[in-house]
């Protein structure tokens, strides 16, 4: 068909307001990353770990009532699979590990490359301000990171309380879910802001990687290193993974010992540090773009 | 009728540098041609009216809204085309054109649909499930062209929409926005370096020249104001004639046995065959010069009064 035949159509309707935009930059974000193989073959690691714990959790509550010596088994040597929030909060962390590495080679994609090859210039020519911009890139990036971790660790929980032939585990395990869900929410605000800030600066796979490695392995190691050395527990808050970890285990309600106390303010103060330092890196990068040239 | 573009007295600086300065404009919907060198603030015009940028003083309002208090909504009435190449890479061509759509504010579905419409009426059915990474830049421009339109915008902004095309695919871009420009109810603003574009499209121009407006009119109208030229050609020994004509007031610019001759307000034409006649000089071509836009540009930028103006 050719320009002679066919009739140019006007359109009419209704246009949603501007906020609206921000799924369409998210869900165009997530649909990028799943249609790249290499990351698939992370995603698949998170799967695995996921689907294993779905599975051990399920043989052991049938063994629970066939063989319960092979329940205790599955127990003994799978301690995470006990149903407590430490079982979640581990669960999370190693899919986060995983996710980590996704988002270290994703964070160009989905970022660096809008800067780099005009999308940028796509979105803001658009009816979509910079904000709606931002917040749908984060909301894409908070959402791969919650699809590995939160959503798992929530079918986890709602597996393990389905096994239990009661409501009760449900009733009794509240703060579980509010571990889940806070946990889940800080690991998507700080990574989502970390890698937006990162990527918008670096742009290119290569150096986000490194700089991405240096993060979150290099400084733990420095940290443990220092720790070692100085025999101070304060040095381990330079490495953001732990301080994450913290704020998780805080969330599950599973800080007891006096020690852990008394690095959580500071892990959260860091933390929050990281956030907004983030966010204030974010904000040039944005507002360089030129829409027009 | 409501106008497309009124700007009063708009002013736009960058820090202490004037970008825009005292642009007072009214115009008509239409084809509308945006004209002058780099730096001579097109795009900060282009970006007022996109709503991206808040004019520092005066006012402009594009299809009725206030571009100060419409901004990011007068996009949903407008379709700007960016040069550069914009492209989300990764997507398909449906993907990309329907994707800006629902940027523009359109529901999932009916962005979609007239994604597909869209790249249909431009020609590109075949392209739409391909990878934008593949594409030529010729398809890459009707793409841009088609995310663009998708939202069916009463004012499309397009910034040099024919850069990096190949003759071919320039001729069949201009005959497309010259088809799209001749809709009902329909506008268009092009901005482009290459003036023979405009000419085709567009039916009124807009020319700038440091931050002002030199001069905005009607095409034809333009070229009414041009100077009268006649391109004269002989036989013969000249050197009189052509001395009786510059006593007329004629100024001559000969070139071997041609010559270009701009004459006076006032002037007859038959007064060259009475002087080549009285000079015995056989003049076998007189044919008036035809002013491209190309010509008025030249001729409006390097009048004294367009400098007066920006003084």
């Amino acid at each position: 068909m050719s320009l002679e035949s066919i009739r140019y159509r006007d359109w009419s309707g209704r246009l949603r307001p501007s906020w609206f935009a921000c799924w369409p930059i998210a869900r165009t974000g997530l649909l990028l990353v799943l249609r790249r193989k290499l990351f698939w073959i992370l995603l698949g690691l998170a799967l695995f770990n996921f689907l294993f714990l779905f599975a051990m959790i399920y043989l052991k509550f049938q063994f629970v009532s066939q063989r319960p010596g092979m329940a205790r088994f599955i127990d003994g040597i799978l301690s995470a699979a006990t149903g407590t929030g430490e079982t979640y909060r581990d669960f999370m962390s190693a899919q986060a590990s995983v996710t980590m590495l996704l988002l270290a080679f994703a964070g160009a994609m989905l970022v660096g490359d809008d800067m780099r090859q005009g999308g940028l210039t796509f979105y803001l020519s658009r009816r979509v301000g910079r904000w709606h911009y931002v917040v749908g890139k984060l909301l894409s990036i908070g959402l791969l990171v919650s699809l590995t971790t939160t959503i798992p660790a929530l079918i986890l929980f709602v597996q393990y309380g389905y096994l239990t032939d009661s409501t009760d585990y449900f009733s009794e395990n509240l703060g579980i879910l509010r571990g889940i869900l806070g946990y889940g929410l800080v690991l998507s605000i700080t990574l989502s802001l970390l890698l937006f800030a990162m990527a918008s600066w670096l742009q290119k796979t290569v150096p986000l990687v490194m700089s991405w490695a240096f993060v979150f392995l290099m400084l733990p190691a420095l940290a443990e290193l220092l720790r070692s050395a100085f025999d101070d527990r304060h040095w381990r808050l330079m490495a953001l993974w732990h301080d994450i970890r913290l704020m998780g285990t805080w969330c599950f309600g599973g800080i007891d010992t006096n020690r852990e106390l008394q690095l959580l303010p500071p892990a959260v103060v860091i933390v929050l540090l990281v956030c907004v330092f983030s966010l204030i890196a974010i904000i040039p990068r944005v507002r360089a773009v030129r829409v027009v040239q | 009728m409501t106008s497309l573009l009124h700007l009063e007295q708009v002013t736009h600086f960058y820090g202490s540098v004037c970008a825009l300065r005292d642009v007072d404009l009214t115009i008509e919907p239409g084809a509308i041609g945006l004209v002058g060198q780099n730096g001579a603030g097109k795009s900060t015009m282009i970006q007022i009216l996109l709503g991206l940028i808040r004019p520092s003083q005066g006012n402009a309002t594009v299809l009725g809204h206030n571009v100060r208090s419409a901004g990011i909504r007068l996009r949903g009435r407008v379709g700007y085309m960016p040069e550069r190449a914009a492209t989300v890479s990764g997507l398909t061509g449906i993907e990309y054109v329907a994707l800006a759509g629902e940027l523009c504010g359109m529901p999932r579905r009916q962005a979609m649909r007239r994604a597909h419409e869209t790249l249909s009426y431009l020609g590109m059915e075949d392209a739409r499930y391909r990878r934008l990474d593949e594409f030529s830049v010729g398809m890459i421009q009707r793409m841009k062209l088609a995310a663009t339109l998708v939202h069916d915008p009463d004012l499309l902004m397009l910034d040099e929409p024919t850069a990096g095309l190949d003759p071919d695919g320039r001729a069949a871009m201009l005959a497309l926005l010259k088809t799209l420009a001749a809709r009902p109810g329909k506008s268009l603003i092009l901005s482009s370096h290459l003036l023979g574009d405009i000419e085709r499209v567009c039916s009124f121009a807009i020319i700038l020249n440091q931050g002002q407006v030199v001069t905005a009119g009607h095409l034809e109208e333009l070229r009414a104001e041009r100077q009268r030229c006649y391109q004269l050609q002989w036989d013969g020994e000249a050197t009189g004639f052509l001395a009786a004509l510059r006593k007329r007031g004629v100024e001559v610019q000969v070139d071997g046995d041609h010559a270009r001759a701009i004459v006076p307000d006032d002037w007859n034409t038959r007064t060259f065959f009475v002087e080549a006649q009285e000079h015995a000089v056989l003049l076998t071509g007189l044919e008036p010069e035809e002013e491209d836009l190309e010509a008025v540009y030249h001729r409006v930028i390097k009048s004294p009064g367009a400098n007066a103006a920006i003084a």
